[in-house]
Order: C-alpha cells, then structure tokens, then sequence
C-alpha cells in the first residue's frame, strides 16, 4: 500500500519543523510548504522591514529542515487571501471598537480551508501543523481535544476551523510539551531548534497595533480623534485621544489619577467615547457569543459546559442558554473584562464542543 | 524514486570528466597565476591552456577572452563600461534580467533605451532594430538566444547594421554556447557574454568577448588580472573547467544535437500519441528546448506535482495581471493569458536517456486528467 500523503505547513519554526519530522517517523510521505501571508513594506520607501511572519530566515529555515528530511519544499503566495480575510477583518474590528483575535481567523480560512485546496491540487490526503492541540478522529466525526501540555494548549485558536476539516488534519505535537519539542529539534540536529517563540500578531511589527492601523488605512484612522472618557454614570471625566489606543480591561495610559485603579469597560466608536470603571464593576455574570461552529451535534437546550474568553485565561464552568436564535452564556463565576470581538471556547474535559465571538448587549 | 533533471536551460550538473580536472587542479595547482615561482607559472598555463581550448570553440583569438564570474558579470562590464550618460542602448524587451536591470540601473545615471520586442515567432526583427537607432546609440545588445522560448536571434544580420551605423554589438549568448556551432570569423560580434554552468562546467565562471581593437573601460579596479577588466586572483579551477567543457562541448556538438534531437522527437510524438492537448510556442528553437503550453493545466500545480514524481521542469512566470500568472515572455509576443498561464519549459540535454523521455512521458499522462482546470497555485 502506498503511504499517506500529508502537506506539512512549515513556519520556519521549531515546532512545525519537529511535526514533520515526527510525520516521516510514522510513515507518512510529507511535503513542506511556507506560506507567504504579508510583507511589511514601509508604505512610503517601501523598504520590506522584518516582522514575524515569514522572514527571509524562517523560510529559509523551513527550507533546510525540508532537504535535512530529503523532503520536497514550495513557499505559497497567499498574500492576497490573508489580507482579504485576516488583516482587513482584524482593522474593521478594531474601528468598531472591538478586540479581535486575528490568528484564529487565520488558522481557520487560510492555514485549513485554503490549505486543504492546496493539497487536492497536490493530490494529498492530510494536511499537518505544528499546533499543540490533538485530534480525536472517530467513525463519523473527529474532535478536537487539547493538547497535553497544559501551558502550550493552543485548541483556542483552533475553535473556527470545519470539523469536516479534522477529519483531513494531522497534530503531530499534540501530545508533546514544548520542552519535548525543543530537545527532539536539538537531538536530530534541526536547524530550527533554537527558534524564538512567536509572541506578537506575525504581521505587525512589534505590539504597535495603532501605528499598524495608521500606516495600512491612514484616511480611516485619520478620523479617528480624541474623544470623551466618561465614568459609569456617563459623567465626563477626561479626554481620550483617539479610541482605537484602547482595549477593554485596560489599565495603564488612562492618563487620569484616581485614588482606585479605573479601567476600560466600554469602547463607543459611535458617540467617540470611552468609558472607565472600577475593577469590581468590570466583572461580568453574562455575555453572548455569535459565529458559533460547533463540533457536536448542537444542544435544543441549555448545556452545560467551561467556557475560555480569552488565550491562556483560567476559564469557568457556565451554562450555554439559547435564547430564540441566539445563544446566551452564564458564567458560574463573574469574568474579567469580557471582550467583544474576542473569541470563546467551550470546553467538554479537554474536548472542544464549540467556540464563538463575545457579543455584550448593552 | 527516479529523479529526471529535465532543466537543462537553468543549470546543468558539472560533466564528471571536467569535475576530475577540477579536484586535481584545486588540489594541486594552488600557485598564485601572477607568483614567478613555478607554482605560479603552473597556475597561470592552467588559464592560457582554457583560454586556447574557448579561442578555439568560439573561432576567435585567445587574446580576446576575458574570464569572469558569470554571464552576468560579462554582461555588467559591457553595459556599464561602455554606456556613459546621454549614451543610448538598444535591447531586447525579453532579455535576461541580467541585461534588463543593468539597463533600468545605467538610465538612473542619464542612460538612454530602447527596448524592441520579439515579434510573434519569438525572434527581434531587424527592422526594428534600425528604427531604434538614434544618433547617440552607442550600443545594441540583443541575446543570442532566449532563454525562455529557446528562440535563435538574427546575430550576423544584426552584426551587420551594427557595422553599418557604426555601433557597438553585443550579444548574451549564455543560452546558446555549447548548444549550437558559432564562428566569431563568420559574424560580425564587438563583445560576447558567456557561462560555463550551461554546458556541464561549474558555476561562477564566465568569459567575456571582446573583439580585437575594441576599447572596454574598467568598472572593476585592482590587481591587473584579466587584462585589467577582472581584478582578483583568478578562479583557477573554474577556468579550468570552463575551458575542457567549452571543449567537449565543441568536439562532440554534432552527436549531442543528433541525439537530443532525437529525444525531442519521441518526447512530442508520445504526447501526440497520448491525445495530450498541447501548444508548443515559437517554430524555431535551440535543440532540446521546449516550451509547452499543456491545455487547461496551469503551469504552477503541473510543476509541482511532476517535481513530487521526481521529474524537474520549470515555468518561466511572472505576475502579469494580478493573480493570474503568465509567463510575461509569451504576452509579449502575442500568446494568449490562457495558454501563457499554462506554459511550462522542458529543456533536454545529452545526459538524457530514452527512458527518461518515456518515464516523464508516463507521468505526465498520469497527471493532466487530475490537474485539467485546477486553479493556479501562487508561489
């Protein structure tokens, strides 16, 4: 029989570079691709600057793990996609005062979707990552379940992709700790091992997300001024400048003194206002999610469930209401600073039943 | 996995024979060229040995052989030393980037230029070519084949005009030596560009010609090496290579075109055979260069998948209109997007077998029922 086919992504990072390797183990005949998702071009020299995504380095990376390996590598333009689909999105969330999380949409329309058209071209069965995250494939369906390592688990940011997807999907670290990861890239001479970790958005360069915004959509953002900041009362207490600068449960640049810490509660890109509280008051019981992409059969009822607002948050036990055609979620215990725009992931034990975007009614 | 190199026109793998005179001469022949001692003069007879071995392959004298790092360096040394500002050079608009970005540079610096495009079989018309002529046109640099479409230019015909109106004729011949005869008594050639890893010799060596009496300005400064044109102890083993490929090129043309030719011949007829729909562009080309328009396949997943087979062909794109890719070689000389964007160049040399003709051929047939009207892969 001849072997399956995978389509490793390769980042030019360590821990996709270890998925292939851990791929060619077990058997399976691997070809490597980098995509190509953004470029950060100065809009005025146009002199390309390093951000994290896609460096000459990390192809060039993914590129010597490939002929290390003696497998096949192609880097793929999907620059247009990612613009269209992830850049363009995480600005206009932004401008509506909402805080999104970009990789997700990423992982699920350009990494799986476009990915997997990619591989029919090719011929090949699965496509592969470098995700701590693992897959459970049964009969009919597959799940996704976090990964091992309790402190790496990234099934968060994988909550938005097709579970008909998973069923074409292989998680080779799923069941590896990072420390794992590293020493296997170190034993087997990769020359990714010692690879920093990406932290920051790939394609803003450092964790300047306004200076980003400016320089991709400058007449937009020039309408963007400064503003009211209010209290809860809706009593004016100081002057904002320009509500694209904050996030929800922010505390630092306020640049008002109080006695007690005040933070950002609510963003009004409508009125130009923002309004700040006290942390007791920043706590919320409920929200609502939209965009749900469940990967059970969806409950006619209220479930029961532990729901994530955030990446590497602690999470909650809460209770998933529908309500008509939306869904209401009650948190057991009261939650920091729910965000609209950020995602949120329910969980069965380590089995993810379905992930969403906080919607808060006022 | 059978690995067949069908890539000849980008690069071809050093011939083992020439490879042995490289270990030995690296190894053993180590003296500086310019030494007195006898190290040196070994070194240096190991040049003048590769120049007599080019002289006699070009027809030309061994005084007039410039060794370089490359094609492009040769083509660099022409354009920049002979092309002052108000200066006006004629070229070709499907010239190698090696001609076309030395040009975009030299007119930052108050160069002038025509570009002439290929008419629709792939080849610079004359006339167009005397109707660029300008009174300050210093130069006419037309390559003597494409590299794309293998297409042969008229370079003793434009010899000629270039004598007639008293101007400058150089041409980039890196795809054609080693390929086809040429006779530097019979055609009328100022300065001549080319490359050793095109005809199994090692890569990073070139030589510049430069015809008797002809004046080339330095653009590189040092010690004196290479008539003062190429500064920098010289690449002696490289030269060596180039010098005994450029010779067996030479000595065995004849039997190589017959036989290459011969592989070209079962290649298209197989496809024909095969009822596989294809366009192959331009009537006239160098042996063993094919560019292929396989109907509704693009060219990127076909390359690709063929690559998985083991089999190595190339696409000559560039994004023309956006997101579709089409090579922009055959827009310009009239080709369809469609077929531009389905277009592949298979290139065949003498170290290829029947076998791999008919190995390429099976997976080829394999593959086009799978990629008919799959969509372009961006790379």
């Amino acid at each position: 029989m001849s072997k399956k086919k995978v389509l490793v992504a390769m980042s030019g990072g360590v821990d996709s570079s270890v998925a292939l390797s851990l791929l060619l183990d077990g058997g399976y005949e691997c070809i490597g691709v980098t995509m190509k998702l953004w470029e950060n071009k100065d809009p005025i020299s146009n002199v390309v600057r390093n951000s994290n995504c896609n460096t000459v380095e990390a192809i060039n990376g993914a590129k010597m793990v490939c002929d290390r390996l003696g497998v096949h590598h192609y880097t793929l333009d999907f620059m247009d996609i990612f613009k269209k689909n992830v850049v363009d999105d995480f600005s206009n969330e932004y401008l509506s005062g909402r805080t999104p999380n970009p990789c997700v949409r990423c992982n699920s329309i350009v990494k799986w979707e476009t990915l997997l058209q990619q591989a029919d071209i090719f011929g090949i069965d699965y496509i592969a990552t470098g995700h701590y995250a693992r897959i459970q494939h049964e009969e009919n369906t597959s799940y996704l379940l976090k990964g091992t390592d309790e402190l790496k688990d990234q099934s968060y940011m994988l909550w938005q992709i097709n579970p008909e997807a998973l069923k074409r999907t292989l998680l080779p670290l799923g069941e590896m700790t990072k420390a794992e990861t590293r020493d296997y890239a170190k034993v087997n001479g990769l020359e990714t091992a010692q690879t920093p970790e990406s932290m920051d958005l790939c394609f803003v360069s450092g964790d300047d997300y306004s200076k980003f915004l400016y320089e991709i959509m400058p007449e937009k953002m020039n309408s963007v001024t400064s503003g009211d900041i209010m209290d809860e009362t809706g009593e004016v207490v100081g002057e904002h400048t320009g509500f694209t600068n904050y996030t929800i449960g922010q505390r630092k640049g306020i640049g008002l003194a109080f006695t007690e810490p005040r933070y950002v509660k609510k963003i009004n890109p409508m009125d130009n206002s923002i309004v700040i509280a006290k942390k007791d008051a920043m706590y919320s019981k409920h929200c609502y999610v939209s965009q749900l992409n469940w990967f059970i059969e969806p409950p006619y009822d209220n479930m029961n469930t532990f729901a994530q607002i955030r990446y590497n948050s602690k999470g909650c036990d809460a209770t998933v209401v529908k309500e008509g055609d939306n869904y209401k979620i009650n948190f057991n215990e009261p939650q920091l600073a729910v965000t609209p725009g950020q995602s949120i992931v329910f969980y069965d034990g380590n089995k993810l039943v379905c992930g969403g975007i906080i919607e808060v009614k006022n | 996995m059978k690995k067949i190199y069908f890539d000849i026109a980008a690069t071809t793998p050093v011939d083992p024979k020439v490879a042995t005179l490289m270990t030995d001469v690296m190894t053993q022949t180590f003296g500086n060229p310019s030494s007195i001692h006898k190290f040196g003069q070994e070194s240096h007879s190991v040049i003048e040995r590769a120049r007599l071995q080019l002289a006699t392959s070009l027809s030309c004298e061994p005084g007039e052989i410039i060794f370089t790092g490359g094609g492009s360096e040769s083509n660099n040394l022409v354009l920049q030393g002979i092309l002052q500002s108000g200066d006006h050079v004629i070229t070709s608009s499907y010239e190698h980037p090696a001609i076309l970005n030395v040009v975009k540079a030299l007119e930052s610096k108050g160069v002038e230029s025509t570009l002439v495009n290929p008419n629709e079989n792939g080849v610079v018309d004359c006339n167009d070519v005397i109707s660029a002529i300008q009174p300050n046109t210093k130069l006419i640099s037309i390559m003597t084949v494409n590299n794309e479409l293998g297409t042969i230019n008229p370079i003793a015909k434009l010899g000629e005009i270039s004598v007639e109106n008293n101007i400058l004729f150089h041409t980039d011949a890196v795809q054609m030596f080693g390929k086809l005869p040429i006779d530097l008594q019979d055609v009328h050639i100022d300065f001549m560009s080319i490359s050793a890893h095109k005809l199994y010799g090692p890569k990073g060596v070139g030589v510049l010609y430069i015809r008797q009496g002809n004046k080339l300005p330095a653009i590189l400064h040092g010690g004196g090496q290479e008539n003062d044109l190429r500064p920098g102890t010289e690449n002696i083993p490289g030269i060596a290579g180039f010098g005994f490929a450029a010779e067996l090129a030479t000595n065995n043309m004849t039997i190589n075109i017959e036989n290459i030719l011969e592989l070209e011949k079962r290649f298209l007829s197989a496809l024909d055979n095969k009822n596989i729909g294809f366009t192959r562009h331009c009537k006239s080309h160098i042996p063993g260069l094919m560019n292929i328009s396989f109907h509704n396949v693009k060219s990127k997943p076909l390359l690709m998948n063929l690559d998985m087979m083991g089999v190595a062909i190339s696409a000559g794109s560039a994004c023309a209109s956006g997101t579709l890719m089409a090579s922009k070689v055959l827009l310009q000389i009239g080709v369809s997007e469609k077929l531009a964007s389905e277009s592949v160049r298979i290139s065949l040399g003498k170290l290829h077998s029947k076998d791999d003709v008919d190995y390429a051929i099976q997976k080829i047939t394999e593959l086009i029922p799978r990629l008919q009207n799959t969509p372009e892969i961006n790379v």
